[in-house]
């Protein structure tokens, strides 16, 4: 074991200074939800709750359509997701095991879709989602988002498709699968770490829009996704700031619990690429 | 001739077909939501379009749009603040993330914790970082305002987002507090794939602990770095919501980058062809501005 040393404790206040100043606004998000409206609107700010309210929580639950808000994020996620792995995946196998002609100009027109502007391509799908009627409709941001998604995930397969030895699928071709039938019984289980970590990824990564649902979703409250709907919250004039923190808590809770239990994924997938 | 099954996919001259099936449905759907949106918004960059309809009857070509944009100075000033922007915000998150990145990177108990809690803001949604930072920088009653006075700073409450100068560095705050965890997080991977060995002889050699950040770390982490910045560079390029919730490109169009020009223009004035040219534009920027960082390293991308 290690023995305490000066060297040691410098570095502990020091992990424990830097953590504590960079996480401060997490931290400044649960006070502001549990504060009180008089402790909001005084000077100096109350650091630490004194009167922790809990029922902000249950009163923005229930008043908020947030419920149905989260339920439209997940299901435009759930949506993009498996739309995105469908052809990612497969996209990402082929590109990894055969060398098919107009594959590498396809890779790079993929390259190149990770740099569009949201808010350029967000021009025309409106114009498209108009004219066949998908605005104020999730499937709308299923495709909007696939457009974010499929550059990233389909990359990312490739990648760990490459970590996966040939001559896996060999073998059990020369036992008789097909070479189809290789990739689904041998290759897919084989990489299902990967294909945990690209899927997650990309539910972060749709999670996370706001230009499209902004732009897609009508003014009806119960279409919203949840990060359009807390923007709504923050007043022109008066803003709730406890309601919207406690609004905010909820919204940002399911990322934090993927990112805290998931993380080894998550930064697996975020990294992949990178280390090469 | 023999009966034979329509595609035999086993047949070690047919393989390669397997190949072009699994890509297709890559291929039709990025084609569908991806190439043919863009090659309308290029074609549209070069109408006089207000809002397009499909179907409808194509106006003529026109140069328009570019003179516009190329002519207005509110062009010219949003790409200044982009570049500013940029600048700022990539230095800083690389600086914090590489910081933050050598310090977890210590040999220490609980150090997994220490790792997850200093990229955590990765985990927090954009609009969620905005809508607690617009909190934090509150003209009336938030944290930062009290701190100023206290450090005296300021006399009163600073009305952040009235001031030019004030309202850029609130931006560029709340983008480097969302940006950096992802430079810790690809400099942690960068770090440990340094081989121990290296600092050992390094260790036998009597380099001090400086000398072996300056000549092995650095070094090595050379590479992860210049992908990390140039995909942060990307991002503050083309981010849209932290700037659209915290400022909407106000005041006086001092926070308005291209992105924001280009939603603003097009949702806000209904100015379809106009923004369009503004999109191409950044997306060219873009572009340029990658493959110029990263020469003919651009393979470390995918």
């Amino acid at each position: 074991m290690k023995r305490i040393t000066a060297q040691n404790i410098a570095l502990y206040a020091g992990v424990i200074a830097v953590c504590a100043f960079l996480l401060f606004p997490i931290y400044w998000l649960f006070v502001t939800a549990l504060a009180t409206s008089a402790e909001l609107t005084q000077l100096p700010p109350t650091f630490w709750p004194k009167d922790p309210q809990w029922e902000t929580f249950a009163k923005v639950w229930a008043e908020r359509p947030i419920p149905l808000w989260l339920l439209n994020s997940t299901l435009a996620a759930v949506g993009s997701v498996a739309l995105s792995m469908f052809v990612s995946v497969l996209a990402g196998y082929s590109l990894s095991r055969f060398s098919v002609r107009g594959g590498h100009s396809l890779g790079l027109f993929i390259l190149t879709a990770k740099m569009l502007p949201a808010t350029l391509l967000v021009i025309p799908l409106f114009s498209i989602f108009r004219s066949v009627g998908l605005i104020g409709s999730l499937w709308s941001l299923v495709i909007a988002h696939s457009t974010l998604i499929i550059p990233f995930t389909t990359w990312m397969m490739k990648g760990y498709f490459d970590t996966i030895p040939r001559e896996l699928e060999q073998a059990a071709m020369v036992d008789g699968c097909s070479p189809l039938s290789a990739m689904v019984r041998v290759i897919l289980p084989i990489a299902t770490p990967g294909l945990a970590a690209t899927a997650l990824y990309a539910f972060v990564l749709s999670w996370a829009d706001y230009a499209y649902a902004r732009t897609f979703l009508t003014n009806e409250q119960g279409s919203w996704t949840a990060n359009l709907g807390i923007t709504t919250m923050k007043g022109e004039y008066v803003t709730d700031w406890n309601e919207v923190a406690a609004a905010a808590v909820f919204i940002a809770v399911p990322i934090l619990i993927i990112y805290l239990f998931l993380e080894r994924y998550l930064v697996g997938g975020l990294t992949a690429g990178a280390e090469k | 001739m023999r009966k034979r099954k329509l595609i035999d996919l086993a047949r070690p001259s047919r393989q390669h077909w397997l190949g072009y099936i699994l890509l297709a449905p890559a291929v039709i759907l990025v084609a569908a939501i991806i190439a043919y949106p863009l090659l309308i918004s290029i074609d549209i960059s070069f109408q006089d379009v207000k809002l397009p309809r499909m179907g409808a009857a194509r106006k003529p070509f026109t140069l328009e749009n570019y003179q516009d944009l190329f002519s207005s100075p509110e062009f010219w000033h949003t790409c200044w603040v982009t570049l500013k922007l940029v600048v700022v915000v990539t230095t800083a998150c690389l600086a914090v993330g590489l910081a933050t990145a050598l310090l977890v990177n210590n040999r220490f108990r609980g150090r997994r914790i220490a790792r997850l809690a200093v990229a955590l803001p990765w985990a927090v949604p954009e609009v969620i970082a905005t809508v607690i930072f617009a909190w934090i920088f509150d003209s009336s009653f938030g944290l930062m305002g009290w701190l100023f006075i206290k450090l005296g700073l300021a006399n009163q409450m600073v009305a952040w987002f009235s001031d030019t100068t004030a309202a850029f560095w609130v931006v560029a705050t709340t983008m480097v507090w969302k940006g950096y965890p992802f430079v810790s997080i690809m400099c942690l991977a960068g770090l440990q794939s340094i081989p121990e060995d290296f600092y050992n002889a390094a260790k036998v050699d009597g380099a001090s602990a400086l000398q072996r950040l300056r000549w092995i770390t650095i070094p090595s982490l050379m590479p992860v770095l210049g992908v990390t910045m140039v995909l942060v560079v990307l991002w503050v390029f083309r981010d849209f919501s932290i700037i659209k919730v915290l400022t909407d490109g106000g005041p006086l169009k001092a926070t308005q980058t291209l992105s924001i020009m280009t939603y603003n223009e097009a949702f806000g004035f209904f100015k379809f062809g106009y923004a369009s040219a503004v999109g191409v534009i950044t997306l060219l920027l873009c572009v340029i501005a990658s493959m110029a960082m990263l020469g003919r390293g651009s393979k470390a991308m995918y």
